[in-house]
């Protein structure tokens, strides 16, 4: 007979382990991780130089890697400075187009009318080619950064504003009977309930938003030529049929986006209640 | 008040109040529904109910009859399509605004990205002019045997546990009236039986002399839970709801797990499942509220 001590009753209501979730994973990136992708990235930059070389391809089509290296080393200087016009701008349009998205992402989850306003116009700007704007935009804007801040705005806007109206509709309708039991204000179940619901929502559309806003940002700046940033000195140098600095411009931009990607990831990381991610709405 | 005290804990051993205000009082309640397809669908059949002060209530009846309905017309949460509902003499709305209604819900409804602690005190947090009570967040937890867990979030604990953070919360505003949606359904048998001598326990501590001695509804669907907790076990017919009988509990307070062996327990709870057998026939008539 199987005679197994009977559990009291507190350890068998005892808490269940620490799941794996809620402890919170170690930032620093493993060598297991960054290493493969490291070593196929420059086995592919060896094949493409050997191709340029033994195949004898003109430095007008395909520069080699070595001198885009070169190139990026020698003119970091310009590299970066350009780069971090293209960033402000680039941060700058995700700023307002956030904040604006998320204002009205509030109003709408609070009001069926405008949702029925708003929305149907949302999802227009949605599907129009944003970029498409660029040129009417400079006659509106002028020639210095708010054009390329508006068009970065506009292209970071819409998955932030699905993503918030389902975030701060996402509350457990208990939780919302409770709050109204003991006559909590709206704006008191906003604080203390929509805002925290949405928080991990939020995140999950700025890393859409993040690269989005990138594009608009390098997009604005080939039309705008004069004014500088990484997308200008593509524009000017593919011109002239300097492509070493066309890829190194193009190195720079995808370091920028690697590490906005990044300080997205780490920012939920800190500031996300919930680590494991919610279903996104766009 | 029978039993003043200027201590912070005021223990009051269930004494039920015949002449205080009635902490409910229903007059011809009824719930209708309008279908999608326009038809009206009767949830709840004119309700008359008296709840005296101090008094444990159970609610019971088969799924879908409308207990849950009623309850949220006593809370204030689903307008009545008809008839009066006062709470300590006033409407619903006005108890919420003072904040004297106290809610479990069959799910523990937490804040996941709050602590246990955290999610206690969110009852004091919210609508702060009303906050008279001065329940002790450290005290509450002790009394729901959660000390150790304060920081712990919602996701790392069991269910009963859960369920433990929702009472605490619940009772942090001391309301004078307790509202409790088949608190226990979502557990496991062994954690629930302990929970229908713990909530006993707990719904009589006070900490406010002024307020009535504490009202409970405790809807339900296990008869010997009904049986086990309450004072008077009113039992609901198949929808539309009606209260087809209200069966006073003869065990005497403070109960322990052991009365459910007991003579008058077992002839409690017959009588209570006599009355859902044949909701047409009440087994003890109807008080006239």
């Amino acid at each position: 007979m199987i005679s197994e001590p009977i559990p009291d009753l507190d350890t068998l209501d005892g808490p269940e382990p620490r799941s794996r979730r809620l402890s919170r994973p170690d930032l620093r990136p493993t060598l297991t991780w960054i290493l493969p992708p490291l070593v196929a990235l420059l086995l592919l930059a060896v094949a493409v130089e050997l191709w340029v070389r033994l195949g004898d391809v003109s430095i007008w089509l395909m520069p080699r890697p070595t001198t885009v290296i070169e190139s990026f080393f020698v003119d970091f200087g310009r590299y970066f400075n350009e780069g971090l016009k293209t960033l402000a701008v680039s941060l700058g349009g995700l700023a307002i187009g956030t904040a604006a998205a998320t204002l009205l992402a509030a109003g709408v989850a609070h009001s069926q009318m405008l949702e029925r306003a708003v929305l149907p116009i949302a999802i227009m700007v949605k599907v129009t080619p944003v970029v498409a704007l660029i040129p009417l935009f400079i006659i509106w804007l002028g020639h210095g950064w708010n054009p390329k801040i508006a068009i970065a705005a506009l292209i970071t806007y819409f998955p932030v504003l699905i993503n918030a109206i389902a975030g701060f509709r996402d509350v457990d309708p208990r939780m919302h009977d409770f709050f109204r039991s003991v006559n909590a204000s709206t704006w008191e179940i906003f604080r203390h309930l929509r805002w925290p619901a949405a928080v991990p929502y939020l995140f999950a559309s700025l890393k859409i938003s993040v690269t989005l806003s990138l594009i608009g940002a390098v997009v604005a700046e080939f039309f705008l030529s004069g004014q500088g940033g990484l997308g200008a000195v593509i524009w000017i140098e593919q011109n002239s049929l300097r492509l070493e600095q066309v890829f190194a411009s193009v190195l720079m931009l995808t370091i920028i986006g690697v590490t906005l990607s990044t300080a997205v990831v780490v920012a939920e990381r800190l500031f996300s209640w919930r680590l494991d991610q919610p279903v996104t709405a766009s | 008040m029978s039993s003043q005290s200027s201590r912070a804990h005021l223990v009051i051993k269930h004494p039920i109040e015949p002449d205080a205000e009635p902490a409910v009082r229903l007059n011809d309640v009824r719930l209708t529904y309008e279908t999608k397809e326009g038809k009206r669908l009767d949830a709840v059949d004119p309700t008359t109910l008296t709840i005296r002060a101090g008094e444990m209530t159970a609610l019971v009846g088969p799924s879908g009859c409308g207990k849950t309905s009623l309850l949220r017309i006593i809370a204030g949460l689903t307008p009545p399509s008809g008839g009066e509902v006062a709470v300590f003499g006033q409407p619903p709305k006005v108890a919420q605004q003072h904040k004297r209604l106290g809610l479990v819900f069959q799910e523990p409804a937490l804040l996941a990205w709050r602590s246990v602690a955290d999610n206690i005190r969110l009852g004091l947090q919210l609508n702060p002019r009303e906050t008279h009570s001065s329940t002790e967040i450290d005290e509450l937890i002790e009394m729901v045997g959660l000390r150790g867990f304060e920081r712990y979030r919602p996701a790392e604990l069991s269910g009963g546990m859960q369920q433990r953070v929702a009472l605490a919360r619940a009772l942090a505003i001391d309301p004078p009236l307790l509202l409790l949606d088949e608190p226990f359904a979502a557990l496991d048998e062994i954690t629930r039986e302990q929970m229908r001598y713990e909530v006993q326990r707990l719904w009589g501590i006070s900490h406010d002399p002024t307020e009535p001695p504490r009202s409970a509804i405790f809807v339900t669907h296990s008869v010997p839970e009904a049986v086990a907790i309450a004072d008077r076990v009113l039992v609901m017919s198949p929808r539309p709801g009606r209260i087809v009988a209200d069966i006073p509990v003869s065990t005497p307070r403070p109960r322990r797990p052991e009365h459910e062996h007991s003579d008058r327990f077992i002839n409690d709870t017959a009588i209570v499942r006599a009355a859902l057998r044949s909701p047409t026939t009440p087994a003890v008539p109807l008080d006239a509220a």
